[in-house]
């Protein structure tokens, strides 16, 4: 490494680590078991090669016996079990999922092949890719002794298709026929991956304990000789990121580089990276401490929250803060014709009313409120539960209930949604054995019938 | 099958033609279409739920015979497009350039509903020994200024095609298309023939009602079959005999009455429960906000109000009603009036 390039280097790249034993140790565990993570990689990408020699001397006389044998009599060349040839590593972003491959094929003078969602997106790009490393190897590999291999597949589930099942025959495939050990890494439990999950072991790795982050940061605040940060804004970051140690040292950097005047400071610190977290900071500062238009204003501008969910935050929680009749009616006034306005400039494009439509939806439902409760704090900030679109629309259950019914009775849906299914709600109410009669009839399972009590 | 329904609207739903209550003129004339294997486009007028779909469908059926499934279509006007059709109808929006003719390249300008839902059925060819299909279009009304792409298309595949198309507002018909088709009122079951069926359904269903109480559900229900049947059943669960303190008991208009008790709720001053209750009527109705209104504006005009409090609520829910049309989001729209009328609730 250069030294010169070093210095321009994003602070994540420069102290990553490049060996195992250099790492803040996640903690991991497969099903509820816990696992030294690690060791247990190390095991299974030695024994991998292992068998992957037998398994090749078996099928080299497999090969043998086919070429000298009838057609009808050949053998099956023999695969390794999946479960052998890759794991899946599951955990939230930033706390070392890729450094750990890289690190681990550093202890055992490997290298990695590494594909992610950023470079091959779609099924075409990651077979070409793989394909040679995977099926057979380089004519080069007879000659010399090159360097093994380990295959890292980052970010699975941003791959492309993987929300379609498209992806999942072509990861098993490639798993099937690897000649080298596979690490995937994902984000989250992807319910389209299922078929996936039951074949390999997959190893969920927790995120990093705060004082493992706090002993890393410490050593790059010397390394790099940071003064201007106080121990204060040092636990704000790492407890603000929760064990994303990535996040910390990206802060780190941003909060130390450069010249900062203190508003640009302040932003960084505050800005949190879940932004449902921030919403609910947002509504609870909004109505417990704000007392002018002014401070309304500089609490939306401020924010980055998207206004079309902020405006909905506020109506759902708009009665646990505002008790009056009278308030509620006023608050209601402000935030109706801010959502009449909204719906005027997605219509019409009439993005000048924009301003009207942040103050009225803050500032005119906060300050509408005149008395205060005492209890204010201890109020809970809820989600929005009901959203309506304004267009009729069924939910899957619904959908369901509604086509059984139209096999048998002419309907239209809305028909059905407002006058037929209210009757058979009231029917199957009187007894059991009208529900199960009426279920019989139009062939309802149980989830349908659940709709009709 | 139908017969063993346990629910007696779909019970006795009349399979036939001739077996529809009451209507004896409507009935010869639409026989006297099939004698003649013709008719021209058709326009079904009357009120709501009396029949008008279940006639048609047996017409198309009688007319048909035993090439009513593969030549005959029901579309529901006001049922928006799914999700994937919507998606077909974008797909099949433009018109390749590797296709030869004037229209390559082109964006096909028809609207999404016509598209997707009648013009595959209208072009394809009559199967069987039949002279045309039939596309039966129901609450035709709906289609508002759509309505205008059917006035080519009623000309250029009538002649592989008839349609019947089915609404409750006449006067929101544009004129072209009532020029293209044959004006059929259909009235409401008359109360002989009404009498006359419930009679029977009581017989079969071994039910004990008198004259007086038969006259009392056809006044309650307003001549509308499907609902006096249901009443009837509802009524059966709890005894054979049926009176009229019976039928009064149990008449209830679901949706109406909790609308009712939304408005009472709100005079109550009580506006966390009533955006509650709000909520689940429209979550299991779907009502648009539209629609919402124009219940509670008719259940207001049931309840005891001064002239002056009256007409205040209206205000309010004119005011409300006009917000929510450029309005995107219905909760806040109906919250709105919830919570106006709690205000108001406190003066009165």
């Amino acid at each position: 490494m250069v030294a010169q390039n070093t210095e321009k280097m994003p602070w994540v790249e420069k102290y990553r680590p490049r060996f195992t034993k250099d790492m803040a140790f996640p903690t991991a565990k497969v099903g509820r078991q816990k696992v030294d993570l690690i060791e247990d990689l190390k095991k299974f990408v030695i024994s991998f090669f292992k068998e992957k020699e037998k398994l090749n001397e078996v099928n080299r006389q497999i090969r043998a016996h086919n070429r000298t044998h009838e057609e009808k009599e050949y053998q099956e060349e023999k695969k390794l079990p999946l479960d052998k040839a890759a794991v899946l590593l599951e955990g939230p972003p930033g706390i070392g999922k890729t450094t750990i491959a890289y690190a681990l094929a550093n202890d055992l003078n490997m290298e990695v092949i590494e594909t992610n969602a950023s470079d091959t997106r779609t099924k075409g790009a990651l077979e070409s890719k793989l394909r040679e490393t995977t099926k057979s190897r380089g004519i080069m590999d007879f000659i010399v002794q090159s360097k093994k291999k380990l295959i890292l597949v980052d970010e699975i589930d941003g791959l492309y298709g993987v929300t379609d099942r498209g992806a999942v025959p072509t990861i098993l495939s490639l798993i099937e026929n690897t000649q080298f050990p596979i690490i995937m890494c994902s984000n989250d439990y992807k319910q389209n991956l299922q078929s996936l999950y039951n074949k390999i072991k997959r190893y969920e790795v927790n995120s990093l304990p705060d004082e493992e982050v706090l002993k890393i940061t410490r050593k790059i605040i010397v390394k790099e000789n940071i003064s201007g940060i106080s121990e204060k804004e040092l636990n704000l970051i790492i407890e603000k990121n929760e064990g994303d140690l990535r996040g910390v040292i990206n802060d780190l950097q941003g909060v130390s580089q450069g010249s900062l005047n203190k508003n640009t400071k302040e932003l960084i610190l505050n800005l949190n990276r879940d932004s449902t977290k921030e919403i609910f900071s947002l509504i609870k500062y909004l109505f417990q401490n704000v007392n002018t238009l002014k401070e309304a204003r500089n609490v939306t501008n401020k924010s980055d929250v998207d206004y079309n969910f902020l405006y909905k935050w506020i109506n759902e929680n708009l009665t646990s803060y505002i008790r009056l009749n009278s308030e509620i009616a006023n608050a209601y006034d402000n935030l109706s014709l801010a959502d009449e306005i909204f719906g005027r400039i997605r219509k019409n494009q009439y993005w000048s009313l924009l301003p009207y439509f942040y103050d009225l939806f803050a500032g005119g439902v906060v300050l509408s409120r005149k008395h205060r409760t005492p209890d204010e704090s201890f109020h809970r900030i809820m989600f929005p539960r009901f959203t309506s679109t304004g267009f009729f629309s069924l939910s899957a259950n619904e959908r369901l209930v509604v086509e059984k019914i139209q096999k048998k009775y002419k309907v239209s849906d809305i028909e059905a949604v407002q006058d037929f299914i209210p009757f058979l709600k009231l029917l199957s109410g009187t007894s059991r054995k009208q529900l199960q009669e009426l279920s019989d009839w139009f062939e309802f399972d149980v989830n349908e019938k659940k709709l009709l009590k | 099958m139908l017969s063993e329904s346990p629910v007696w609207r779909i019970k006795y739903l009349p399979i036939t033609l001739n077996e529809i209550c009451g209507r004896k003129d409507i009935k010869e004339r639409l026989k006297g279409l099939i004698n003649d294997r013709n008719f021209p486009h058709l326009l079904f007028v009357g009120s709501k739920s009396i029949g008008k779909t279940t006639i048609a469908d047996l017409f198309s059926k009688a007319f048909l015979g035993r090439f009513y499934d593969a030549n005959s279509k029901i579309v529901y006007a006001n049922v928006p497009l799914t999700n994937e059709e919507t998606k077909q109808a974008r797909l099949e929006s433009y018109i390749s350039t590797n296709k030869i003719g004037s229209l390559a390249g082109k964006k096909i300008t028809t609207p999404a509903f016509i598209r997707v839902k009648i013009k595959p059925f209208v072009q394809l060819k009559v199967l069987g020994d039949v002279p045309f299909k039939i596309l039966i279009v129901k609450d035709f009304d709906s289609l508002g200024s759509n309505q205008q792409a059917f006035r080519r298309l009623m000309e250029i595949y009538g002649t592989n095609c008839r349609m019947i198309l089915i609404t409750t507002k006449v006067s929101k018909i544009i004129d072209p298309i009532m020029s293209r088709c044959q004006v059929f009122l259909i009235s409401q079951v008359n109360y002989h023939s009404f009498e006359e069926l419930i009679s029977t359904i009581a017989e079969k269903e071994a039910l004990k009602i008198d004259k007086d109480t038969i006259r009392t559900l056809y006044e309650i229900t307003a001549g509308t079959l499907s609902n006096a049947i249901d009443l009837l059943q509802i009524c059966s669960i709890s005894g054979n005999n049926i009176d009229v303190d019976k039928l009064y008991e149990n008449f209830s208009n679901s949706k109406n009455d909790m609308i009712k008790s939304l408005l009472i709720m709100c005079f109550k001053g009580d506006f966390r429960k009533a955006r509650e209750l709000s909520r689940k009527i429209q979550s299991s109705y779907k009502f648009t906000s539209q629609e919402m209104f124009q219940i509670m504006l008719n259940e207001l005009a049931k309840l005891p109000f001064s002239t002056y409090s009256r007409m205040k609520l209206i205000n309010l829910l004119a005011e409300a009603d006009f917000r929510a049309i450029d309005g995107r989001d219905t909760d806040i729209q109906i919250s709105n009036l919830l919570a106006k009328i709690c205000q108001f609730s406190e003066v009165l």
